[in-house]
């Protein structure tokens, strides 16, 4: 139904979208000039291109008109409060004592295409099946006596059954007994005609807006005392949640607005990393934010107004008290979620991070820094590989070298004004750049500088992680850079 | 981590090792001393004192206006030290006083493993009083924290032992190639015992946990052959066996 037009590109230019059937890429949408080019949806993308080698395609992503359909619906309340969606591309809308809001049927019809912005189809009828088949298969205004049979939507093989028989409308179908019709087609065939028909309910489930979690004091006098608004805010906190309890949700994201008398707005947020309904939990987080603000919450002449809006939520299920309070997993969870929250606030959620490994072989890109307050990802184990440090130097420290022959591990270096003989080395491990991921990667030559890592032990016992970037092939005067400490 | 069975104990090989090496308890502060260059083993030895086997995490908080060095503990190293990269929270404050903020709040959380503070140089916030919180903390959540001093003069604090740490001279490997981590460690300060014990510990692969080893240094030249073998390196309980270990421990008495 809907059918974008292609971006940026001229009207007259035959457009599609292409989707991958089995081994084939296969039309799924086709615009308008690819319409009347006389291509089709379903139609394979080497039949199309034979016809139209202009054509141009993208492919689709369902996921987006999904999105798009639902924002739809949620615009389409403004007509009537019970939209359904009919997924892929289908809204039904039931305009039951709507439409004399808006003049009549037709005006109100009228409005909400225009409101949809894009090329579509619609039907009205008494009931929902009805209303949708004709919207699909038929005319505005038509009868659903005169659909062709392809408006049942059963297989390939039933519809030429009921062409062979000679039955090309639902008006045809509805005058034979229906128990043949079952006996032939299945009761799916049966049950589609009489939703059609109407002589069996179809009801729609029509979405529901959720309400918002918030709450909102306001004051007869200005509150000038700091103490006595963060009062009113646990208050709030109650009430919202009150508000979550029932749904099974949490706050991830707490926003409070305070309005003072003078017309000042102020807006403190704060975020959790798991789903919380404790109004202590969020308060310890309000008081932790209001101390590191850099310019202080200040009264002025007092607060008329507090409001508390909790934007993001999760599922929270309510979870018994368990029996052993000591040292118990859970207990121990929660404890250090909460230390984490507490310092993210503070801190800043970018200063509390954990690392996360990452598929690569380059050694400063196989861990990355996170932020602590998502999950944490499991390590591979590193059985069999070569030792590697405990700290590394982020970036690498340059150093002079003293090497004794040319492809071996340095004699001596200096690194941060002191000579270190080296006593113990090994290497050595070769790692070779990502060259897929260069430009011109490819190309020899242009792959980037080996580097080649050796460990090392010095006189007194400390232990490096030297290497040197760049092959003498690579390079005539290769670096030595120190990269890492062992314990 | 450092334990030693008594009976172990009783029958040492050397004379000079009197007493056994005392564990960086939990509930209490302790105080790491190291030079920059140091630091990795300071770290390690830190890190060591922590139940491998446990799922809770880590704390590891730095300041970011006092670091000598700009390094991050790296994954694969902390695998290779039998301590899980996923249990490490990085935590980075800002100044002194941030970083004992947050270690006062991870002292005061007892579902962490360890809180582990880096500190360098002159830190003048850290005294006694600050200690001294710490301290109560710790002893409230019984969990350990330990403070990392790089570069740093020893000043009083309230912490329950003070340590000095060096990188020590590991047994070369085949193809004089490095050996595994080894450390020297001094027990400078110790409340309500024994102070001024000096152990050498090497890192042990098989048991994934250090294990104290014979004073002699090896000679640079020394290949494999000369390495001393295991029956001169005293027996300590299997740490990580638990409750079967320390039985084993006290049937080989």
């Amino acid at each position: 139904m809907p059918a974008l037009p292609p971006p940026a590109a001229p009207p007259e230019t035959p457009f599609a979208l292409v989707v991958r059937a089995g081994n084939a890429l296969r039309l799924s949408a086709v615009g308008a000039a690819a319409a009347r080019a006389g291509l089709g949806v379903g139609m394979t993308l080497a039949d199309a291109r034979a016809r139209r080698p202009d054509l141009l395609t993208l492919p689709h992503d369902a996921a987006a008109d999904a999105v798009l359909l639902e924002r739809l619906a949620a615009h389409m309340q403004r007509f009537t409060p019970m939209v359904a969606t009919d997924p892929p591309d289908g809204l039904i809308l039931d305009i039951t004592g709507c439409a004399h809001l808006f003049g009549s049927e037709a005006v109100l019809a009228a409005q909400a295409v225009a409101d949809a912005g894009l090329t579509t189809r619609h039907a009205f009828a008494a009931h929902a099946a009805a209303a949708r088949a004709l919207a699909r298969y038929g005319r505005a205004g038509g009868d659903v006596r005169d659909l062709p049979v392809t408006a049942l939507e059963l297989s390939a093989d039933a519809l030429s059954g009921l062409r062979r028989a000679g039955l090309a409308t639902l008006g045809d179908l509805a005058r034979r007994p229906m128990a043949g019709l079952a006996a032939r087609f299945g009761a799916d065939a049966v049950q589609r005609l009489r939703a059609i028909m109407g002589e069996v309910s179809n009801p729609i489930a029509a979405r529901q807006a959720t309400a918002a979690i918030g709450a909102r004091a306001r004051f007869a006098e200005p509150l000038a005392h700091t103490e006595a608004v963060l009062d009113v805010l646990e208050d709030l906190l109650v009430q919202t949640a009150r508000q979550m309890e029932p749904r099974q949700i949490g706050g991830r994201r707490f926003v409070v607005t305070l309005e003072r008398s003078d017309g000042a707005r102020r807006r403190l947020v704060v975020e959790t990393g798991l789903p919380v309904r404790d109004a202590a939990v969020v308060m310890r987080l309000l008081r932790e934010r209001i101390d590191s603000l850099s310019d202080p919450l200040d009264p002025g002449f007092g607060f008329d107004s507090l409001t508390l809006a909790v934007p993001r939520t999760q599922p929270l299920a309510a979870r018994q008290i368990a029996l052993d309070s000591g040292d118990g997993a859970s207990v121990g969870d929660d404890s250090v979620a909460a230390l984490i929250d507490r310092l993210a606030t503070r801190l800043g959620p970018d200063n509390i991070c954990q690392l996360r490994p990452r598929d690569t072989h380059i050694p400063e890109s196989a861990q990355q820094l996170v932020p602590a307050t998502g999950a944490a990802a499991p390590w591979p184990t590193t059985a069999g590989r070569p030792l590697r440090p405990l700290l590394l130097l982020d970036p690498p420290a340059a150093v002079t070298t003293i090497t004794s022959f040319p492809d071996g591990p340095p004699q001596r270096f200096r690194w941060r004004g002191q000579v270190h003989v080296v006593c113990h080395a090994e290497g050595p491990e070769r790692i070779a750049p990502e060259w897929w991921r260069r430009r011109d990667g490819h190309i020899p030559g242009q792959h980037g500088l080996t580097r080649d890592y050796y460990r090392v032990e010095d006189a007194e016992g400390r232990r490096f992680w030297l290497f040197r970037h760049g092959l003498y092939e690579e390079r005539s005067d290769p670096l030595w850079y120190i990269h890492g400490l062992f314990a | 981590m450092f334990q030693h069975a008594p009976s172990a104990v009783a029958r040492l090989p050397l004379a000079a090792r009197a007493e056994a090496l005392p564990a960086l308890g939990g509930g209490q502060l302790h105080e790491i001393h190291a030079a920059a260059d140091d630091w990795a083993a300071a770290l390690a030895f830190a890190f060591a004192a922590i139940d491998a086997a446990g799922r809770r995490p880590v704390m590891l908080v730095h300041a970011a206006r006092q670091a000598v060095l700009n390094m991050q503990p790296y994954g694969e190293g902390l695998i290779g030290l039998g301590l899980d990269p996923a249990r490490l929270v990085l935590v980075e404050a800002r100044d002194g006083t941030g970083l004992l903020r947050a270690g006062l709040e991870g002292a005061r959380c007892p579902g962490l493993a360890a809180v582990v503070l880096a500190s360098w140089r002159r830190f003048p916030e850290y005294a006694l009083t600050a200690s001294r919180r710490l301290v109560l903390a710790a002893e409230r959540s019984r969990v350990p924290v330990i403070m990392l001093r790089g570069d740093a003069e020893v000043r009083p604090s309230a912490a329950h032992q003070r340590w000095l740490v060096r990188s020590a001279r590991a047994s070369p490997r085949e193809a004089n190639a490095p050996g595994l981590p080894a450390l020297d460690v001094e027990l400078q300060r110790r409340r309500g015992g024994m102070s001024g014990g000096r152990w050498r510990l090497e890192w042990n692969d098989q048991d994934g946990c250090y294990r104290e080893a014979p004073d002699t240094a090896p000679t640079p030249d020394a290949g494999i052959h000369d390495t001393p073998l295991s029956g001169a390196v005293v027996r300590l309980s299997a740490v990580r066996a638990g409750l079967a270990g320390a039985a084993a421990a006290s049937r080989a008495a």
